[in-house]
């Protein structure tokens, strides 16, 4: 049997390479794009993740506050948490390495926006009190030194310009001990000597070793974060005890102070990120599906070709599940060869895919370092799991074909496939009912946030409209025929009779093909939806002329503020009339991060322009709610927790937990996270005189916003750096960070498409070997060798017209899903629907011409036939 | 005179300090203490101790011996960082109980900076605390004592007992050669006190006498002397001797070395070099860290005729921190046996020896 296998499936997948090396890198996209995504998705988080850890070090619990950090006045009223360990108190935050060419140039000429450095996270604690806690290892402090007691240590950093950064930064980038680091926290550049070197181990760890350690005195000034610490570290003297501790501290801790685990934290950020990463994981099995049509595809090949093969070895008294387990072994073979070069694609995929996602990852969530995870063992045996059985059981139909081939009738060539099938009534009404079932399911509501019944809407939708192709093309074949005839003569003739009779054969790609076209469409409506209502309410709601925020941008767990000196600035330049300043927050509702903002409600009804959504008075709601209690929701917010005008929200404040009323819903695409806005002084009220987190600036008409911005820029002494985005700049920004978002999303449906034409090669092929006769006897009958090659490619084209009218039909459909089910479900806003028509029609015109193109091959392969025919 | 423990730290301060432009006061001949007061924290010098040690007995008759020392060492008069973390001080408390019955020595330390209210000495009225560990005047004067660690701690209350005895000449006791290197330093000799001292979890209620020190100043130290040797002694006979010995890297005696005699009466007598001589001999101490400490010395003071032997019950009183300060020294109580005018005397008291653990005058110039 194994002999047999080598002669028989083994040797033509070799002589045959383009077909089988299609197939394989098909199946290897398919699985590469899969176990890429995966890698991807892991590396946000998991880089979050292990970031927690290395800095939490031995942290059993940590004690965190409503707001901004702790007030680190009650620090001695909590003495008594030494009934239950050490404590360590802490203040952490990101800072970006200021690179030093860019240190010249101060006022940021680029408009572009902020350039793209390193995070470096700084961890700001009481050495005397934090070394329980953390490894830290002093690879060199200088003199000599062998042993760094305590004492020594926080000799070392007790400056407020003093820091301890690793060894791998500083070997990095060309810092040596003792000299310089200058460092960028929120609108502030300060230099830095470096007074230590850490070891690899332990915090030094964080995000590949950009760490910086300071004292908590230091942190505190760097961060603007006077009078607060972010949370207090509290190591277990009996760390089995957690649970019962934690339980314990609750009652015990002051108003607006909890106590929790620090993975809580890394549990927050994976929620956050959930939705985001789902839509890639659904994306990238898209690949995969269209990958398995492939090895459909090959192996109906290999059993077409080969009719008469298999009659003769049937004939010798080969049974028929030896012929089935010869074309499932030719499946397995295909699909080993697919993994294993998918897993080595997929790593190249991953850097690929990480780069496309980290800059949407950090730039609306978290600090994150551009490297994908290493593959394990899981993956591989996701990849063998997906891979294997799947295209086994792609292959399943073929090859039951094959197994029941009559010995004789084939060996005399009198049974080429009998596929003049009529249009049954089955094959109308069974994708009628899947597609009705599809609407259905698109009412449904969430489980868990999550649009699952959403996806599997859409899954229903691509089921349904493969399944409805034969339909379509026996309909297509009988409306079309006059049409071909008059205007693509004989050729086109023959290439409709030529489909017409294949159809069941080529439904299979022709679907395969829809539905990555229908992806395309779908997402590139949805897309294009979304831009044009991001574009829409970005017209509508910017109104400010200047823009300013520090140099860093914030992210989750690491706030970045104005200086006064920054402020002053900007208020005092002459041409200024009014300025709004703005303070966001991290808030944790419902488990969630979600962000807590704060305005002049005043000057953002007087110059500003809020969409609203409700009430229909929403404007007087809002002024009513100035210093009251109240406050006013982001639609994604309101989706989320279900929370409309008039209802209540509990938000934590240092205070305890509060309740506040909503007085407005507001439309907004800054954030899924969900915001609650407060006017100022109900915020200040709460949460304290924090520092602004961003100022709008409105200026006098008639003055350019661009010469207000470079005089407020140079006015800037060196220590001090702000971005200022003119309100044209600002539009821009937010459509790059749009577009940079879904570049991913482009990316993913290029492959699918890449896979699908491969998909069509190969069926164009199938149908040229079918038909050898046929095509001999057209070229002895006079055909010329121009002909038929242009015969093949008129089927060709066909076939990507039919698969591109289906994709669009279902690429609506889809579309109308993921905007109006799963959009809403997982992010929450509401997209105008905005058909992209340019975009739609200048794909058509490509698909129908790429598939022209696939036919090439296969018309050469017709045209070479009468050559080599020896039958 | 016990700053040599503090060496490792001064150094640390010396560094910091001197990139400040503000400056520490120095100890300066008139000035004159007043109580309670003066047992407040002086936070314009640099350097300040509280430090108790006392022989106490349970009602059994068990004998107990403690310490508590609350260090102050400032590390920048005025930091430039406004936040409340900037050290302008370290707090560093060493608490130890000695049962020389059960053969137990316990210690522990306690070093934090001011932060926002961790540890701190109080300006206006007596209290000085970290963590939860405090020294403190209560409403009927009385000195209160706290610090408990992991099984091992104290609560007392301490009479003042006879007025507080200001050491050296003119309210200043020199250190060195340079006029700035001398402190302001003052004791209550015999303090009355009860309370509980709790070692291994077991709790037990004592009484017995103390001494208190209270120490500050700027700079008092020189290069080369390497540590020293300090005694306090409550004798039988109503009188109180401290005595201390500088010494130098050459093996030999500082000159500025000088002690305090108080008479039965209260009448205070100070003791110049050439008054006395305190020499080892007998039994010694070998530490875990390698340290030598000779734990019998011998005292003699011709012109009051009076001899003393000096013997230990427990000889492994040391402390040492090596992760934390790196600072080691012995500290512990003594029993006293001699004769004063020809006729014997009995006395407890109280032993420090520093300076008998690695090289502290490198450290101390900053070599």
């Amino acid at each position: 049997m194994m002999r047999l296998f080598r002669q028989f499936i083994l040797r033509p997948l070799l002589r045959d390479r383009v077909r089988t090396a299609t197939t394989i890198v098909g199946v290897a996209l398919g699985i590469a794009v899969i176990i890429a995504i995966q890698l991807t998705n892991a590396s946000s988080v998991r880089g979050f993740e292990t970031a927690l850890e290395a800095v939490a070090g031995k942290t059993s619990i940590e004690i965190v506050g409503s707001g901004s950090g702790i007030d680190e006045t009650l620090l001695p009223s909590l003495g008594w948490l030494r009934e239950f360990g050490v404590v360590s108190p802490v203040v952490q935050g990101d800072a970006a390495l200021v690179e030093p060419d860019a240190v010249g140039q101060p006022d940021g000429t680029r408009e572009a926006g902020r350039p793209r450095t390193e995070a470096v996270r700084v961890l700001g604690v009481d050495i005397l009190r934090d070394q329980p806690f953390r490894e830290y290892r002093l690879l060199d402090v200088g003199a000599g030194e062998p042993e760094v007691t305590t004492q020594r240590f926080l000799q070392l950093l007790t400056n407020e310009r003093a820091v301890v950064i690793t060894e791998k930064l500083a070997r990095r980038r060309g810092l040596a001990l003792g000299g310089e680091i200058r460092l960028m926290i929120g609108d502030r550049v300060v230099s830095y000597t470096i007074r230590g070197l850490l070891k690899d181990e332990g915090p030094a760890r964080v995000l590949d070793g950009n760490f910086a350690l300071m004292d908590i005195a230091a942190a505190q000034l760097a961060f603007d974060r006077l009078g607060r610490i972010d949370r207090i570290d509290l190591l277990l003297r009996n760390p089995e005890d957690l649970q019962r501790t934690l339980v314990a501290l609750g009652p015990r801790l002051p108003a607006g102070i909890e106590a929790q685990r620090p993975a809580r934290r890394g549990a927050q950020v994976e929620t956050m990120l959930a939705a985001f990463q789902m839509n890639l994981t659904a994306l990238s099995w898209i690949a995969l599906v269209v990958g398995l049509f492939l090895v459909y595809n090959t192996v109906t090949i290999s059993v077409v070709a080969r009719r008469q093969e298999i009659g003769m070895l049937r004939a010798l008294g080969v049974t028929g599940p030896q012929v089935l387990a010869l074309f499932l072994g030719e499946a397995a073979a295909l699909a080993v060869a697919g993994t294993v070069l998918g897993l080595g694609l997929a790593r190249v995929l991953a850097d690929a895919a990480v780069a496309l996602t980290s800059a949407t990852v950090s730039t609306l969530y978290i600090a994150s370092v551009s490297a994908p995870p290493a593959m394990t063992w899981g993956h591989v045996a996701l990849a063998a799991g997906l891979g294997l059985p799947l295209s086994l059981l792609a292959a399943a139909v073929p090859a039951l074909e094959a197994s029941r081939v009559a010995p004789t009738a084939a060996m005399h060539g009198h049974d080429t496939l009998e596929m003049r099938v009529r249009l049954r009534p089955v094959m109308l009404v069974a994708p009628l009912v899947v597609i009705g079932a599809a609407a259905g399911l698109a009412r449904l509501g969430p489980v868990n946030g999550r649009p699952y019944f959403g996806y599997v809407s859409a899954f229903a939708i691509v089921i349904g409209a493969s399944l409805i192709v034969p339909a379509v093309m026996f309909g297509l074949s009988r409306a079309s025929r006059g049409f071909l005839r008059g205007r693509l003569g004989v050729e086109g003739l023959l290439a409709h009779a030529n489909l017409s009779a294949a159809i069941p054969r080529i439904s299979i790609s022709v679907a395969a093909l829809a539905v990555s076209l229908s992806m395309m469409v779908a997402i590139a409506v949805m897309i294009g939806s979304f831009r044009d209502t991001v574009v829409y309410w970005v017209g509508q709601t910017v109104r400010a002329d200047l823009f300013v925020g520090p140099g860093v941008r914030p992210t989750v767990g690491s706030e970045q503020t104005l200086s006064s000196e920054v402020i002053e600035a900007v208020t005092r330049h002459p041409d200024v009339v009014a300025v709004d300043s703005f303070r966001n927050l991290d808030l944790v509702y419902n488990g969630n991060l979600v962000v807590l903002g704060a305005g002049h409600f005043d000057v953002a009804l007087s110059r500003g322009a809020l969409l609203f959504k409700s009430p229909s008075n929403a404007r007087a709601a809002m002024r009513a709610a100035i210093g009251q209690d109240a406050v006013i929701i982001s639609e994604p917010f309101a989706n989320k927790y279900g929370k409309h005008d008039g209802d209540v929200v509990g938000i934590s404040t240092p205070n305890g937990p509060r309740e506040f009323r909503v007085a407005a819903v507001y439309y907004d695409y800054s954030s899924d996270r969900g915001v609650i806005v407060m006017d100022f002084s109900t915020f200040s009220r709460y949460y304290g005189a924090l520092p602004p987190t961003g100022i709008a600036a409105y200026i006098k008409d008639g003055v350019d916003p661009e010469r207000v911005r470079s005089q407020i820029l140079a006015g800037l002494d060196e220590g001090h750096r702000a971005f200022i985005y003119t309100n044209r700049a600002l539009r821009t920004e937010v459509l790059r960070i749009f577009d940079s978002t879904f570049a991913i999303t482009y990316a993913l449906e290029l492959i699918a498409i890449v896979v699908a034409m491969l998909g069509v090669a190969g069926t164009l092929l199938t149908l040229v070997l079918e038909r050898r006769r046929e095509l001999s006897l057209l070229r002895l009958t006079g055909a010329d060798r121009r002909q038929v090659t242009r015969m093949v490619m008129i089927e060709a084209a066909m076939i990507g017209a039919v698969s591109q009218g289906v994709g669009l039909t279902m690429g609506l459909a889809l579309s109308m899903v993921l905007i109006y089910v799963i959009n809403v479900q997982s992010f929450g806003w509401t997209i105008q629907f905005h058909l992209p028509t340019a975009f739609l029609v200048q794909s058509t015109i490509v698909v129908i011409a790429a598939t022209a193109v696939a036919g090439v091959y296969p018309a050469r392969r017709a045209a070479q036939l009468i050559l080599s025919q020896d039958e | 005179m016990r700053c040599r423990i503090l060496l490792a730290i001064l150094a640390a301060g010396c560094v910091v300090a001197a990139q400040g432009g503000a400056s520490w006061r120095e100890a300066s001949p008139g000035y004159t203490f007043a109580f309670p007061r003066d047992h407040a924290s002086h936070p314009d010098f640099k350097i300040e101790w509280w430090y108790y040690t006392g022989n106490v007995a349970a009602k059994d008759g068990r004998r107990f011996g403690y310490q508590v020392t609350f260090f102050r060492v400032g590390v920048d008069p005025a930091p430039a960082n406004p936040s409340k973390w900037a050290v302008r001080d370290l707090f560093m408390t060493h608490l130890a109980v000695s049962d020389p019955v059960g053969k137990r020595y316990r210690y522990a330390e306690r070093l934090s900076r001011g932060g926002p209210g961790l540890a701190g000495a109080d300006v206006e009225r007596y209290r000085v605390w970290n963590d939860d560990w405090s020294a403190s005047l209560d409403d009927q004067g009385r000195h209160r004592l706290l610090a408990s660690d992991k099984g091992t701690g104290l609560d007392l209350a301490l009479d003042e007992g006879r007025k507080p005895v200001v050491h050296g000449l003119g309210g200043i006791s020199q250190k060195g050669a340079e006029a700035g290197n001398a402190s302001h330093y003052y004791s209550l000799t015999r303090m009355p006190t009860r309370g509980t001292i709790t070692v291994d979890g077991e709790r037990v209620e004592v009484a017995g006498e103390s001494w208190m020190d209270h120490e500050f100043g700027t700079s008092f130290l020189e290069p080369d002397q390497v540590g020293w040797d300090w005694l306090s002694i409550q004798l039988a006979d109503g009188r109180e001797l401290m005595l201390y010995q500088l010494r130098q890297a050459d093996g030999r005696r500082d000159p500025r070395s000088s002690g305090t005699l108080v008479g039965a009466d209260g009448r205070v007598t100070h003791l110049a070099a050439a008054d006395f001589t305190l020499a080892p001999g007998g039994p010694v101490y070998r530490s875990a860290n390698g340290a030598t400490y000779p734990v019998a010395w011998t005292i003699v003071l011709p012109s009051l005729n009076l001899n003393l032997k000096i013997t230990t019950p427990l000889n492994t009183q040391e402390l040492s921190f090596e992760g934390s300060t790196g600072v080691a020294y012995w500290e512990g109580l003594i029993d006293v046996a001699g004769q004063a005018g020809g006729k014997p005397v009995m006395g407890r008291g109280y032993l420090e020896m520093t300076g008998y653990h690695g090289n502290l005058g490198q450290v101390l110039s900053g070599r």
